[in-house]
């Protein structure tokens, strides 16, 4: 198995304390497989207890460790360091959530739009070669992992911070799908002051979703409803 | 906030739900936890709600805690639950020779367990190995390992817990032999704190023999170790299990559009160097591929190792044999500390019931005699716990 030395600066920040924010760098010996998350894991115990970082299930399940990766928004722990390229890697906080210390931050505005109801369920669907009818009553968690790679990424919600964001109107989307009752009122939460409108289309949520949720595809659908009269 | 004594919880893990059901019998609850909210094992295990059939044939008393937590979590955390069932499959001879044992056992502990043929499951699930002879259906499920236990904690800040993550306990307050509060280290701040308590209780999984030793005493705490692998795609829609008594490699456990084998188990003494053995991922996938034989056309998404805080057994030499069932300690009896409780062993499954047991624990230390509501009380969405109102 390869080894390859590799600097890992990470932007290290405390509001108030370390502040403005600085890179610091680690040098370590990445093997083959080595995460993000795994590096991280191995400086906080073995040379600085102090580094903050969040994470949980190690396997982009619960949507953590999210960071930006040389820039790009990406799961600290599917990604692996020698994926990478360079034999430098830069670790900084996603953008447009308060840090509350070094990649750590602040979640509660992205569940602002997010209603706590909101199923996080949906029908499982046929599984491949499946006797027709054995899938009845199956279910599977949404593709939504809510880690807020969309919304650092999504060039409208830094020049418009009341942008429910990318996030928030996929999840309008997957819910009116599923609940169609009220699904006039999860439009017009859609057209409000803070939503679709200020969508540029960039697609950037699109490109760094870990899940393949394409928020993007979500908002055209909710564009065209608002556009004409609903006709269901 | 309620207005009876003040109990401390170390570690936001299984503690979540022990915060709940604290909450709601009226204490003042302070939860401590050194990283994110369930940063240690609770937070990044398999992913399976027991049905139970995991332990029929060698661990009767968890299986019955398992089914019955199983039944109670679908009913009060549903939204955190695939709830598709599992399949025990027979591949040969020896699986075979398991099947009847395993239906009974199933039945008198009364988890629903219903026989297939090998045509009947491979219907269901046409990825399974098509050498299968047979197989069983129970009432296994998936679990979001973090939404799950998340559920547990909105609700806890909801009745008035405080919740504090990042917060790390570095040493116990003691006055004499009592354990009268903690200090913490606030990583946010990089500021000491002292935190005074009626009661503490230790909940620190993998850690809880290093904040025993903190008050000078020994738990029969034993590491045991797993490594997990997950693949890109969702290869069944049930749990599946190799039939047989419970052992490496022999469960496939399907997730939003993730499948994840497991496990392995080893021993350990250090929780904080648990890497992952070079040749247990390629043993996974072996054993992995004879359940469901695409998975040897795929690779690893992601490769962890997650930490079992287990109870030990005088028998401890093999890690899959040591019970999953859990304990709760009163220092004071035992080792002449008073002020401090000790909760170790079981499952995320069975979180609920751990927390039910330390709160007994609390109201028995406390002279009071509080009913245990977490049986019945639906929990909030995980997503209040970042709305506060
Ligand atoms: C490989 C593997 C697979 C598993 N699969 C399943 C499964 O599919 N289903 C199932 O039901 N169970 C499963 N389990 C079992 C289950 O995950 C554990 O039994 C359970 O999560 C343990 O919870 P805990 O709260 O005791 O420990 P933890 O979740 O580790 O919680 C302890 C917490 O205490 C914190 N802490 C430690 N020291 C301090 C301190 N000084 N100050 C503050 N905080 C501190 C830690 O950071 C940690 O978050 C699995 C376990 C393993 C290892
Ligand atoms: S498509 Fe819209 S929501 Fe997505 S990143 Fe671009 S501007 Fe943001
Ligand atoms: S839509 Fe994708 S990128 Fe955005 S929060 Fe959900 S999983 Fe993350
Ligand atoms: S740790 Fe859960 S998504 Fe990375």
């Amino acid at each position: 198995m390869s080894v390859r030395p590799i600097e890992v600066r990470i932007l290290r920040c405390r509001p108030g304390r370390i502040d403005p924010p600085r890179f610091q760098s680690f040098r370590i010996d990445a093997k083959e497989d080595l995460t993000v998350l795994d590096a991280l894991e191995h400086i906080r115990l073995t040379l600085d207890g102090s580094l903050m970082y969040r994470h949980s299930c190690h396997h982009s399940s619960c949507g953590t460790c999210a960071c930006r990766v040389n820039g790009m928004e990406r799961l600290a722990c599917t990604t692996r360091l020698l994926d990478l390229g360079a034999g430098t890697v830069s670790l900084e906080p996603l953008r447009g959530f308060e840090c509350v210390g070094d990649l750590a931050v602040q979640t509660e505005p992205f569940y602002r739009d997010i209603d706590p109801a909101w199923s996080c369920l949906k029908p499982a669907g046929p599984i491949g070669g499946a006797e027709t009818g054995t899938e009845q009553g199956l279910q599977r968690f949404e593709e939504c992992i809510e880690c807020g790679c969309c919304v650092s990424a999504c060039p409208a919600t830094r020049s418009h911070p009341d942008f429910m964001g990318p996030a928030a109107l996929a999840a309008i989307r997957n819910e009116m799908l599923k609940n169609p009752l009220a699904a006039d009122d999860l439009l017009s939460r859609a057209g409000s002051e803070r939503g679709e409108r200020w969508c540029e289309r960039a697609l950037a949520c699109s490109r760094v979703c870990p899940t393949g949720v394409y928020p993007s595809r979500h908002i055209a659908d909710l564009r065209d409803e608002l556009k004409g009269p609903r006709s269901t | 906030m309620g207005g009876f004594e003040h109990i401390l919880i170390i570690g936001g893990g299984v503690g979540g739900a022990l915060a709940h059901d604290l909450a709601l019998r009226g204490y003042r609850v302070t939860l401590v936890e050194k990283g994110e909210l369930l940063s240690g094992t609770t937070g990044r295990h398999h992913g399976l709600l027991h049905s139970g059939a995991r332990y029929v044939l060698h661990d009767p008393e968890a299986a019955r805690e398992c089914w019955q937590e199983n039944q109670i979590l679908r009913r009060i955390a549903p939204q955190a639950i695939e709830p598709n069932g599992g399949l025990f499959v027979a591949l040969d001879e020896r699986d075979q020779s398991f099947y009847g044992r395993f239906v009974d056992r199933c039945r008198s502990i009364g988890i629903p367990a219903q026989p297939l043929s090998g045509a009947q499951a491979i219907r269901m699930e046409p990825a399974l190995n098509p050498t299968l002879q047979g197989a069983v259906l129970v009432p296994d499920a998936g679990m979001d390992a973090w939404r799950l236990p998340m559920h547990f904690f909105a609700t806890a800040r909801a009745n008035g817990a405080e919740i504090r993550n990042f917060t790390e306990v570095t040493a116990l307050r003691m006055t004499g032999r009592t354990v009268a509060g903690v200090d913490v280290l606030d990583h946010r701040t990089q500021g000491i704190a002292s935190i005074g308590a009626d009661l503490v209780v230790n909940a620190a999984g993998p850690w809880s023999g290093r904040v025993a030793a903190m008050a000078g005493v020994r738990i029969p705490l034993q590491l045991g170790p797993g490594v997990m692998v997950s693949v890109r795609g969702r290869l069944t829609q049930r749990v599946i299990n190799r039939l047989q008594p419970a052992g490496e490699g022999d469960i496939l456990v399907p997730q939003r559009g993730l499948s994840i084998l497991g496990t392995t188990a080893w021993l350990a003494d250090d929780p904080d160097a648990v890497a992952v053995p070079p040749d247990h991922v390629q043993r996974l996938f072996e054993l992995g591929r004879t359940l469901v034989p695409e998975v040897g056309r795929l690779k690893p998404l992601a490769v962890w190792s997650a930490c079992r805080p287990l109870l030990r057994s005088q028998a401890a030499a093999d890690p899959y044999r040591i019970s999953r069932s859990f304990d709760c300690f009163d220092h004071a009896p035992r080792d002449g500390v008073e002020g401090l409780i000790t909760l170790i062993g079981g499952k995320a499954t069975t979180l609920r019931a751990m927390a039910e047991k330390a709160a007994d624990l609390v109201d028995r230390k406390t002279g009071r005699s509080i009913a245990c509501r977490t049986r019945e009380t639906m929990l909030l969405p995980y997503r209040c716990f970042w709305r506060r109102a």
